[in-house]
């Protein structure tokens, strides 16, 4: 096995949230790395600070204290791009417009736009569907244009944060299955962020467990499956143990994220 | 096929009623049942507004009146759309305007008559801009209601993927306030018309208000049921214009609900 | 803001900058307020005004309320009658003015019936809009919950429906308003509306200013009020825009 190379490292970051009344603090000294071409999912309770942690990757927050640092390896991508938990298209534009926005304002020719969207859409099966506008796509079409739109920036990371938990059950399982697909084709590294156990387990290399609010590191699980992770490996004995071994951490976190809320403090900042 | 039963029927309905109340209309003022003085029959309404056209009078009068509103409606949406966006974006500048736009907003248009007197020279400058005022604010209103309620997610995933500055603006701000812009325009149009036709009664001799008045004031009860019609088809054509224009101009507004 | 543009006016007027016979000071035009209000024809006209409105209001709101749940319901019913609606809803109202004055003759009836239809218009429109975009799978728990008929209308569609009536009925009461003081201003002979008119035709500026802020005000108030009234009466709506 090669010694895997940082491509992301979050050294003790740390996020307050100020108000005019109180003060949150919603990471706690997080420290994680992902490998070049890893998929690292990363799971929790409600409150857990899973999306803050994907924003302060993305450079839409700014941490409080502590560094991020993304290997850049092909100058001229961005070092991110975001698949949004509400897909986040923007309505006005069609399906292939939204999927060359990025590209559009980093000046990328009209000819090369055009072609990186026909490759992008074809990956995600949209290509009927390019001149569609959002509204009339299902939800889960809407998610493969957000997955096309962050692919067509050719990120140095892929950031994802729970893109299939607004799907139905056998959606969700499909566009699993094509997310694996796409990964293993274009050799990203992805950070995942879900509440799913039982989807980090199906997909992710390391699962990073956050603890109840303030978020920290609580434990990093490596899964030593193998893939592809059909049912078989599902139903096998280490399968089995992993999950069990998860879960009784993180239900802890759970039941501790719940106590709190139930707990005293009436005008606690909502989830 | 039962659908389209439904729609049929439906559909026949709404086309015969009128045509039902305008014979049964017809009928009742030509048997005395109604008073012809009062309400003359619509065939003989017809005949009048056929001669206001073919004398010019009709022309003359609608052309002022189309002129004035589209003076009126262009100065409403530039001023409206502008300081609306403004609004919208700068939070000092809505908190500093709001207060003055509230206390203006529900004054009835027609009563700026007498102060844009005072301000700019009498005669059609006044009538335009006194009847761009309410339409103006209410432009405003849609403008900034319209930056305000575009989706967060959507601006921070815009952000995310490049988008700044003006591009932000012309990619995500603006044709994500348009749909609500569009709403503005529409209600602004109607009331440009409401008070330039009061406007018209009031103080000029020329417009449509005017040739209404003037026909009751001379009794020339035809005439004032022919250009009520005339008007009314004004109101109808504006309103049901720009709404398919909308629906023409922003496909991706998934319904143009009327409110 | 506001108070920083009426100082603003003040020393202008003041230091005869604008001319103080149009543009009378504030504290001048505050002063008239006060003193007409108790004593002057302005208390009066603000009653007669708001007699008419009361009157214009109460006329447009039952009708147009029953007539828009009627149509909301009834669709054969809705076909007939909403050619009328979409015909007459954009026209001005002032228009049906003459009218009224023609068949009424000239006097309070013709002049409040005006007021009364700008209202019932956007009242019917509104009520109308209410019923048509109730969730229909309100309908389906309603039915499913053993709701039907009378229950149905009393316990699901008039509720649903209530958000949208209020509104139309506050964006009624401002269009009344309006078309109100627009007959005033042209035809009838009392009300705040001819005050303004009377004392524009005099040149006695101070005295149109107080009649033209007191409209404000009474516009002010009215929305404000009902809006703050939609809020309380109708708590469980999460946003009351």
């Amino acid at each position: 096995m090669p010694t895997p190379v940082p491509k992301v490292l979050v050294n003790e970051v740390s996020v307050t949230f100020e108000s005019h009344r109180r003060s949150v603090l919603a990471l706690d000294r997080i420290s994680l790395q992902a490998h070049a071409g890893e998929f690292l999912c990363v799971v929790g309770p409600s409150g857990s600070g899973k999306s803050t942690l994907l924003r302060v990757l993305a450079g839409l927050l700014r941490q409080s204290a502590g560094e991020v640092r993304i290997e850049a390896d092909h100058p001229g991508s961005p070092l991110t791009a975001m698949v949004f938990q509400e897909h986040a298209l923007l309505p006005w534009r069609t399906v292939r417009d939204n999927v060359t926005f990025g590209l559009e304002n980093r000046g990328v020719g009209r000819a090369e736009r055009e072609a990186r969207a026909r490759e992008m859409l074809a990956m995600v099966g949209l290509t009927r569907f390019a001149a569609h506008y959002p509204h009339q796509l299902s939800g889960g079409m809407k998610q493969r244009v957000g997955i096309a739109r962050a692919l067509a920036s050719d990120p140095e990371v892929l950031l994802m944060d729970e893109p299939l938990a607004a799907l139905d059950a056998q959606t969700r399982t499909i566009m699993q299955e094509e997310l694996l697909r796409i990964w293993a084709a274009l050799g990203k590294t992805v950070v995942y962020v879900t509440h799913s156990l039982e989807e980090a387990l199906l997909l992710g290399d390391r699962i990073v467990l956050l603890s109840a609010r303030p978020g920290r590191v609580s434990r990093i699980y490596p899964v030593d499956l193998g893939r592809p992770r059909g049912l078989e490996v599902r139903a096998s004995p280490a399968y089995g143990a992993l999950l069990e071994t998860i879960w009784a951490r993180l239900r802890e976190e759970v039941v501790r994220a719940m106590a709190e809320d139930r707990g005293p403090d009436p005008d606690r900042a909502s989830a | 096929m039962r659908r389209f039963g439904r729609w049929l029927a439906e559909h026949s309905i709404a086309v015969g009623s009128p045509l039902v109340l305008l014979g049964a209309w017809e009928w009742a003022s030509a048997t005395g049942l109604l008073r012809e003085a009062f309400f003359p029959r619509p065939s003989t309404i017809a005949v009048h507004l056929r001669q206001l056209g073919a004398d010019g009078t009709l022309w003359g009068h609608l052309g002022a009146t189309l002129v004035r509103i589209g003076w009126a409606f262009a100065l409403a949406a530039v001023l409206g759309v502008g300081i609306g966006l403004a609004m919208g974006l700068w939070r000092g500048l809505r908190e500093g305007l709001d207060p003055v736009f509230a206390v203006i907003y529900p004054i009835p248009s027609i009563l700026f008559l007498p102060l844009v007197g005072f301000l700019v020279p009498p005669g059609e400058i006044a009538v335009v801009v006194t009847t761009a005022v309410t339409s103006f604010f209410l432009i405003a209103f849609t403008t900034t209601h319209g930056v305000r309620q575009i989706d967060r997610v959507v601006v921070e995933a815009a952000t995310h993927y490049g988008a700044r500055g003006w591009r932000l603006f012309t990619a995500v701000l603006l044709p994500g306030s348009l749909p609500s812009i569009f709403t503005g325009l529409r209600l602004g149009l109607g009331f440009a018309l409401i008070v330039v036709v009061a406007v018209e009664i009031v103080s000029t001799s020329r417009g449509l208000g005017a040739l209404l008045w003037l026909s009751w004031q001379i009794l020339k009860v035809e005439d004032m049921y022919a250009t009520f019609f005339v008007i009314a088809l004004v109101g109808a054509v504006l309103y049901h214009g720009l709404a398919a224009l909308q629906a023409r101009l922003l496909p991706w507004v998934q319904d143009v609900a009327d409110r | 803001m506001p108070v920083a543009l009426l100082a603003l006016w003040e020393m202008a007027s003041r230091l005869a900058l604008v001319s103080p016979r149009y543009f009378p000071a504030p504290t001048t035009i505050g002063a008239v307020l006060v003193d007409r209000l108790t004593a002057g024809d302005l208390g009066g006209a603000l009653l007669v005004t708001l007699a008419r409105l009361g009157l214009a209001f109460a006329l447009a709101a039952v009708p147009g309320v029953l007539l828009g749940l009627l149509m909301g319901i009834a669709r054969a019913f809705r076909a007939a009658v909403e050619p009328y609606v979409a015909f007459v809803f954009p026209v001005p109202k002032i228009a049906l003015l003459p009218f009224l004055l023609i068949i009424l003759g000239v006097g309070e009836p013709a002049f409040v019936l005006t007021g009364a239809a700008s209202a019932f218009f956007q009242i019917v429109i509104s009520t109308l809009g209410g019923v048509r975009t109730m969730d229909p799978r309100l309908l389906e728990v309603g039915h499913n919950y053993g709701a039907h008929g009378a229950r149905l209308f009393w316990k699901v569609i008039l509720p649903a429906a209530l958000p949208a009536i209020f509104t139309g009925l506050r964006l009624g009461l401002g269009l009344a308003l309006i078309a109100l003081v627009a007959v005033e201003f042209i035809a009838a002979k009392s009300g705040l509306g001819h005050l303004v008119y009377r004392h524009w035709q005099m040149l006695s500026t101070p005295e149109m200013y107080a009649a033209f802020a007191l409209v404000g005000a009474l516009g002010l108030l009215l929305t404000r009020g009902l809006r703050a009234l939609q809020a309380r009466l109708l708590s469980w709506q999460e946003e009351s825009f």
